[in-house]
């Protein structure tokens, strides 16, 4: 019989290490939903035939693509292994309430410590660099926009006519985290933490 | 087919039951059979896994549709609630006697618990890095496969192990060759498969193998040292289990399917040169250490595995007509290659059953019934 009770109990105990896994990950993006700093960055319209894949938008930021010069000599290592390092990247608000670069390192914050008013934001960059390297792409993790089923193309649609905003927390790890859609002066969408 | 297995657990439990053999030896028994019954899969087994995949299907689905009328936090609940349900309720199935049954529920239970992790992503509109979403699936699937001693289970860690490797591979921009530390993870599996009795999770491993070298050439083209050491592999791991049957067989597990999956090894591994070279005139030394290892391993081995003999006579097929394209295509029209086709066809269906007439003259062998 204690075979018996042995398969269940480490049946329950998959289940419970599981849906813990999964409810640490819900715990930590709500963390940064609620106490994250805020940053709110411009959207940009990504090329129209990828926009729209499936049940999601594609969109990029006005931060997506880094000027080389933000990176202070930092080219040889940027040159260095393949796509996909982590950068984070200093961001200040400009006067219209959007926040912009303002420097970017390779592997940890840019010096000096951020001051008031400015974020780090923790992303990793698409591509190797070369000599002739102008931007630099980097994803945020914050590049998707789940919508219902069949939704997307009017939001397509407008995003090519019109500026939208993204409201946008940054955990202090400097995880990035999409809280609220704007067109305009409307909000279209809010996160709620849950 | 697997009734066997069955049929003899049962005269199994009513010999003990008679007192004509003790419990250790009725364990033990038990054990054998089914160490030696994993190639065997019932029909009942079958369509408990194809109810799983479609059971798995339609709530990755579900999630994909995000449908709005749903509040999100009852998705979460419902998905969780499946985990917990899937893996407690396929215990007690499998405690009942009904193994594909429980072995189904925690296919469903280890395919919500990926779901999951894709609504999460979801609903806090995370992007970026799917092919980790898919490595965590496949931890938690082989954590599953560990502890509930499953073999399907470990099949799926192994296949998620496997789509994990083709997504680092094509995430970049251009092919940046597949992740080494997937090495690891394959070699971890394939010990865990001893754990869980699966052998399929090892075929399925070694398969994934011949996926990755390939991906290294290609990404790379540089030099043949990966295909070649596969191929020369292939052909130790052949005449390992020749000469080393029994400590083939509790070493690597691989079960009658040995040389078959030794020769496809082969194949590969001299396969990925045939394609490199197929514009040179190198091209004739691969192909003729490809036919060369068909041969051998149907001179060798064939008698004692149907499973080799038919692959090796399909892969001897595909070779006369890839030869064909690469050498002669441009140089005779369609009717033509369609007379060649006929012809070789016939001498080869000719060749086979000659073949294949001298085996059965020569009475059936050990395992030759049972691939």
């Amino acid at each position: 019989m204690n075979g018996r009770r042995w398969l269940i109990l480490a049946a329950a105990a998959v289940a419970v290490v599981q849906i813990g896994f999964l409810v640490s990950m819900i715990a930590g993006r709500a963390a940064v939903l609620r106490s994250g700093q805020e940053v709110v960055l411009q959207v940009e319209p990504v090329d129209p035939r990828d926009l729209l894949r499936g049940d999601y938008v594609t969109l990029a930021y006005n931060i997506s693509r880094l000027p080389v010069g933000l990176f202070p000599d930092r080219q040889e290592e940027g040159a260095q292994g393949e796509g996909g390092r982590t950068v984070f990247v200093r961001l200040k608000a400009g006067e219209d309430g959007v926040f912009r670069p303002v420097a970017a390192r390779f592997g940890q914050r840019p010096e000096p410590a951020a001051a008031e008013g400015e974020v780090d934001m923790r992303g990793a960059t698409r591509s190797r660099w070369s000599a002739s390297t102008q931007f630099v792409s980097v994803r945020y993790g914050i590049e998707r926009f789940y919508v219902p089923e069949g939704e997307g193309r009017e939001i397509e649609s407008d995003l090519r006519e019109r500026a939208f905003r993204m409201k946008v927390a940054v955990g202090r790890d400097g995880a990035a985290q999409i809280k609220s859609f704007h067109d305009g002066e409307t909000m279209l969408y809010a996160e709620p933490l849950y | 087919m697997a009734s066997y297995a069955t049929k003899v657990k049962h005269d199994i439990a009513r010999w003990r039951e008679a007192g004509l053999i003790d419990d250790a030896t009725a364990g033990s028994l038990s054990l054998d059979v089914e160490r030696n019954a994993g190639g065997q899969v019932s029909f009942g087994t079958v369509l408990a896994m194809m109810a799983a995949a479609l059971f798995s299907a339609a709530i990755l689905i579900f999630v994909a549709a995000n449908w709005e009328d749903f509040p999100r936090l009852a998705r979460v609940g419902m998905l969780f609630a499946i985990i917990l349900g899937g893996y407690v309720g396929g215990a007690a199935l499998k405690l009942s006697g009904r193994e594909a049954a429980g072995e189904a529920a925690w296919i469903v239970a280890a395919a919500a618990f990926g779901a999951s992790i894709a609504l999460i992503a979801q609903i806090y509109h995370m992007s970026g890095d799917e092919a980790q979403a898919v490595f965590v699936w496949g931890a938690g699937t082989a954590l599953a496969a560990a502890a509930l001693r499953s073999g399907p289970l470990t099949a799926g860690a192994v296949l998620l192990a496997g789509a994990w490797m083709l997504m680092r591979t094509s995430s970049a921009w251009w092919l940046a060759g597949p992740p080494l530390p997937w090495l690891a993870v394959a070699a971890a599996l394939y010990a865990l498969s001893f754990w869980t009795r699966s052998l399929l999770a090892r075929h399925l491993l070694l398969l994934s193998l011949y996926l990755f070298v390939a991906l290294a050439y290609f990404a790379d083209e540089s030099s043949f040292a990966a295909p070649l050491a596969l191929a020369a592999a292939a052909a130790l791991l052949f005449a390992f289990g020749r000469l080393r049957p029994a400590e083939a067989g509790r070493l690597l597990g691989l079960g009658q399917e040995l040389p078959a999956q030794a020769l496809a090894g082969f194949l590969a591994g001299v396969g990925i040169v045939q394609a490199a070279l197929v514009d040179e005139p190198g091209f004739v030394f691969p192909t003729i250490l490809a036919f060369a290892g068909i041969v051998a391993a149907l001179l060798l081995e064939g008698h004692d595995s149907r499973a080799l003999r038919w692959f090796a006579y399909a892969a001897f097929a595909f070779h006369l007509c890839f030869l064909y394209v690469v050498m002669l295509g441009s140089m005779m029209d369609t009717a033509g290659f369609f007379l060649l086709a006929g012809l070789s066809l016939s001498a080869l269906a000719f060749l086979i059953s000659r073949f294949e007439r001298r085996i059965a003259a020569a009475g059936p062998a050990n395992g030759g019934s049972a691939a």
